[in-house]
């Protein structure tokens, strides 16, 4: 039997693989947001994996960033060039530190303003092409994180869990097009659902042509979706369109800098709604 | 043996992809290592053993930085389908048509997934022209770097 399925009709093992995925597919979509057994082992088991290319690719850039220092004053002075370089390692550290406390200040502070307990994280993977529209954190259910949970910065939204491995979490940012938060335009108080658009940004749809919108407007959550909290920031007005009937298409600009994606903050909320909303 | 070279390729691809993804993801955006195995699998094993090697990649590739399970499994499985079969039928053992079957699997790629996201009624943005060829440029020069590095081994 397997031998007709390998060597002679290959094309039956096709139909029983892609009915295998397409059912793992369903299954997936159905459940949405519940993690299947198989991903939780593929996700225990390359989590440590990815927690060491993560340390590798650190060390492989301090050591990178060290090599071009040395040559860089090698070349301008032969006798102080371990002295020059032992500095600009130093200043580099140093610039390094500052910036991570300054990026972990503002953490700390909209820590406070959050009326959740929340859980910092640090990103740890992209997608596979690189993209930001799911990306990976260093905390998982250990830590209290769980599906749904909303991620945050300083500067706004970032997205919600999708899946919590006991180390690891995927985030569905809000740039994937299978993403939606609910979204109030902040001066006229006009509602929408914001949408992904991949790496181009997201858009609001739903959004009357006779309501009130300029280019620069604020954007920021409703909190009707139930995931995110009311009055975080989503992102800034970029161009304003026609859309599908007597509805307009707003193009937006997210706040949050996903390329440059370090430390976020993970809202662990706990069931039903919450007590207050935060005060942005 | 062969099983263990396809697993221990796997893992390679993965951990690859993933350090690419995080610390050049200008360059991990024009390049898929799983569909570069895949298509390796395809060219050298039966149609059998590329659609297992597709399947594993599929899978591996969802549970690790996709979105839902099954997606690429599906798309990885027929491309190792589809390459074993041509494989099967025609010389691919130069370098040009092997570029070419690269190219062609790259651009495969995106179309079954956004035929798949049509039939579930998901929403899938198709990448660009232009993003589209450096990605099938980018998975050619690679895969016919990893053939050749792959040829050597003993």
């Amino acid at each position: 039997m397997a031998h007709l399925l390998t060597e002679r009709k290959p094309y039956l093992l096709l139909l029983v693989l892609l009915t295998l995925n397409l059912g793992l597919m369903s299954t997936r979509i159905k459940s949405a947001g519940q993690r299947s057994l198989l991903e939780e082992a593929v996700m225990s088991l390359m989590s440590p994996f990815l927690k060491g290319a993560h340390w590798a690719g650190q060390g492989l850039s301090g050591t990178w960033g060290a090599y071009v220092n040395l040559r860089g004053v090698e070349r301008e002075n032969r006798h102080l060039r371990e002295q020059i370089d032992g500095l600009a390692l130093k200043a580099q550290e140093a610039e390094e530190s500052r910036q991570e406390v300054v990026r972990l200040r503002e953490l700390l502070d909209l820590r406070d303003s959050v009326p959740w307990t929340t859980v910092a994280a640090r990103v740890i993977a992209r997608g596979a092409d690189g993209s930001a529209r799911i990306v990976t954190l260093d905390r998982g259910s250990h830590d209290g994180v769980r599906v749904n949970m909303p991620v945050l910065t300083p500067r706004g939204i970032v997205g919600r869990v999708i899946e919590a491995a006991p180390g690891t979490s995927k985030i569905q940012t809000i740039l994937d097009p299978n993403s939606g938060v609910a979204g109030l335009i902040q001066r006229t108080r006009v509602q929408g659902m914001i949408v992904g658009s991949g790496e181009h940004g997201c858009r609001m749809e739903y959004v009357n042509e006779l309501s009130n919108i300029e280019v620069g407007d604020v954007i920021i959550t409703s909190g009707l979706d139930q995931i995110y909290p009311k009055g975080y920031t989503i992102g800034i007005v970029a161009s304003i369109g026609e859309g599908e009937g007597l509805t307009k298409l707003v193009e937006l600009r997210p706040e949050v800098d996903f390329r440059r994606l370090e430390e976020v903050l993970v809202m662990l909320k706990p069931e039903g709604p919450p007590e207050r909303s935060a005060s942005r | 043996m062969r099983i263990v070279r396809g697993v221990v390729a796997l893992a390679a691809a993965a951990l690859a992809q993933a350090f690419l993804s995080r610390y050049a993801p200008s360059l991990a955006r024009y390049c898929d290592l799983f569909l570069i195995i895949v298509v390796y699998f395809g060219l050298t094993s039966p149609p059998a053993g590329a659609m297992l090697m597709g399947i594993g990649a599929g899978l591996v590739e969802d549970s690790l930085l996709g979105s839902v399970l099954g997606m690429n499994g599906f798309k990885k499985t027929l491309i190792g389908y589809l390459v074993g079969s041509f494989g099967s039928l025609f010389m691919l053992n130069q370098p040009i048509p092997r570029f070419g079957i690269l190219f062609a699997a790259t651009v495969f790629d995106p179309v079954a997934e956004l035929g798949l996201s049509l039939a579930m009624g998901r929403s899938f943005v198709f990448p660009p022209t232009l993003e589209l060829l450096q990605r099938g440029l980018g998975n050619g020069v690679l895969g016919l770097l990893f053939f050749w590095s792959a040829a050597r081994l003993p």
